[in-house]
């Protein structure tokens, strides 16, 4: 007889493990992981700009395959990011140069990166060279908002 | 102590009260330039508006943001907080009243170059004229024919919200004394005509080693530390040092630089924005390119 508690089982224990590990993860007492997580999408999603840039620039040629593929990258790190700057984790064992405003101005934070994110996504419909300029533009002025607004300078 | 002794005290001290607020006015006087170091000269104001720009006067002059409008004009008022307390930048447009419009070109220069108002007041350095000192007059008149063919606003002058104002005002003549010398800045013979024109608007108009250059513990600017960093002036972060930008692979090489000016982030460059640069590069954005050049050789060349 197929036991109707094995599920039961498994779902307990999956729960008791998700558990564990998300009172492990607030129990943190530093944000060393989220910081360290945050770090490398934004180094993620500098690569995927770099690529853009380097269409930009004139060192790559123009490619509609790359732009919506690089753009995706960016809108998808950028759709991750807000979950990537929990509370308490402005401080941790690596440096960080995010500012508190993040947490004490936080509808203004997730309202920028959504505009980010928007412009990103928006970036990924370009198929025409024309169209490729203005929207990297605007792309940037997003990044350069939150950036200004959020991140301490560093040397 | 017999009453004749305790006049002899009470006189002396008022004697040296009286000496030390004496010599407190005088070691605080301000010290004008002569009307004959300022020349007849026929302003460029094409010239200005690139020194205007070079300098992102705007981003300091800025109206509030709530009063702001359409046009991006000086008329002065945006909070401008220090560790020292928080300034409310003058208006730069020619309103007669609340602006330039009444100043002579007297008065304009001594504003730049010795950070002294037409009423003969000091202004406190967050004005960055221990910078402005090192413009060419004909520079410093060229700005002022800029700024007199913007629209007039009116803006009224708002005081510095610094402790005791009056007095911190008039002690910044002390300060004078310490970080506003006779030095002037000789191109350097061995270098090219391109690296002296940057060096000149980087020291100069363009006041970077305001924020990137450290500070001695009297606030003047530390000039064996030239441009090597120093911490953010609103105590967030660290303002990035300028030296061996190649070497530490901030960039590539100078057209690098040139183009994170212009573009900043658009092009990738995400360094130029945050602490108040993002302005900044708006602003260099503007300048024709052979000054960014300049700027960038200058800049890539400090060891």
């Amino acid at each position: 007889m197929k036991s109707p508690k094995r599920p039961v089982l498994a779902l307990s224990v999956t729960a008791t493990l998700a558990l564990g590990v998300a009172s492990w993860a607030v129990s943190d007492p530093t944000g060393t992981d989220a910081i360290k997580a945050r770090q490398e999408t934004m180094e993620g999603i500098g690569d995927a700009m770099g690529g853009l840039a380097a269409i930009a620039k004139g060192e790559a040629p123009f490619d509609a395959a790359v732009v919506s593929k690089n753009a995706g990258t960016i809108a998808g790190h950028l759709e991750q990011a807000a979950a990537l700057f929990p509370a308490g984790s402005d401080t941790g064992d690596v440096e960080t140069w995010a500012k508190a405003d993040i947490w004490s101005d936080r509808d203004m934070f997730e309202e920028t990166l959504d505009a980010a994110q928007k412009a990103a996504t928006a970036m990924q419909s370009v198929t025409e060279e024309a169209a490729f300029r203005p929207a990297l533009g605007k792309l940037g002025q997003q990044c350069k908002a939150c950036h200004e607004m959020f991140r301490r300078p560093k040397d | 102590m017999s009453r004749a002794r305790h006049r002899r005290v009470g006189a002396t001290l008022a004697v040296v009260a009286t000496a030390g607020v004496f010599a407190f006015l005088v070691l605080t006087r301000p010290n004008p330039i002569d009307a004959a170091a300022v020349p007849s000269h026929e302003p460029d104001r094409s010239n200005g508006e690139a020194l205007y720009h070079a300098g992102s006067c705007f981003t300091c002059h800025a109206p509030p943001r709530e009063t702001r409008g359409e046009k991006s004009l000086p008329s002065g008022g945006k909070p401008f907080p220090t560790p020292v307390g928080t300034f409310f930048p003058q208006n730069l447009t020619p309103d007669p009243e609340t602006g330039i419009g009444r100043w002579s070109a007297l008065d304009f220069v001594n504003a730049m170059w010795r950070g002294i108002s037409p009423r003969g007041r000091h202004y406190f350095p967050a004005f960055p004229y221990t910078s402005y000192r090192f413009m060419r007059v004909e520079d410093v008149l060229d700005l002022r024919a800029y700024l007199m063919s913007l629209e007039p606003v009116r803006s009224p002058p708002r005081e510095a919200d610094v402790l005791f104002v009056g007095l911190t005002r008039r002690g910044v003549g002390l300060w004078k004394r310490l970080a506003l010398d006779d030095r002037t800045d000789a191109p350097d013979p061995s270098r090219g005509a391109a690296w002296n024109r940057g060096r000149y608007l980087v020291r100069g108009v363009g006041h970077c080693g305001e924020c990137h250059t450290p500070r001695n513990w009297l606030m003047v600017l530390d000039e064996p530390r030239a441009l090597a960093g120093a911490p953010h002036p609103r105590g967030e972060g660290q303002v990035p040092s300028l030296r061996g930008l190649v070497a530490r692979e901030r960039y590539k090489d100078a057209p690098d630089l040139v183009l994170a000016f212009q573009y900043g982030e658009t092009f990738g460059y995400d360094k130029l924005s945050s602490g108040g640069m993002g302005d900044i590069q708006e602003s260099l954005a503007l300048l024709p390119e052979a000054e960014l050049s300049a700027i960038a050789e200058y800049l890539i060349s400090l060891p």
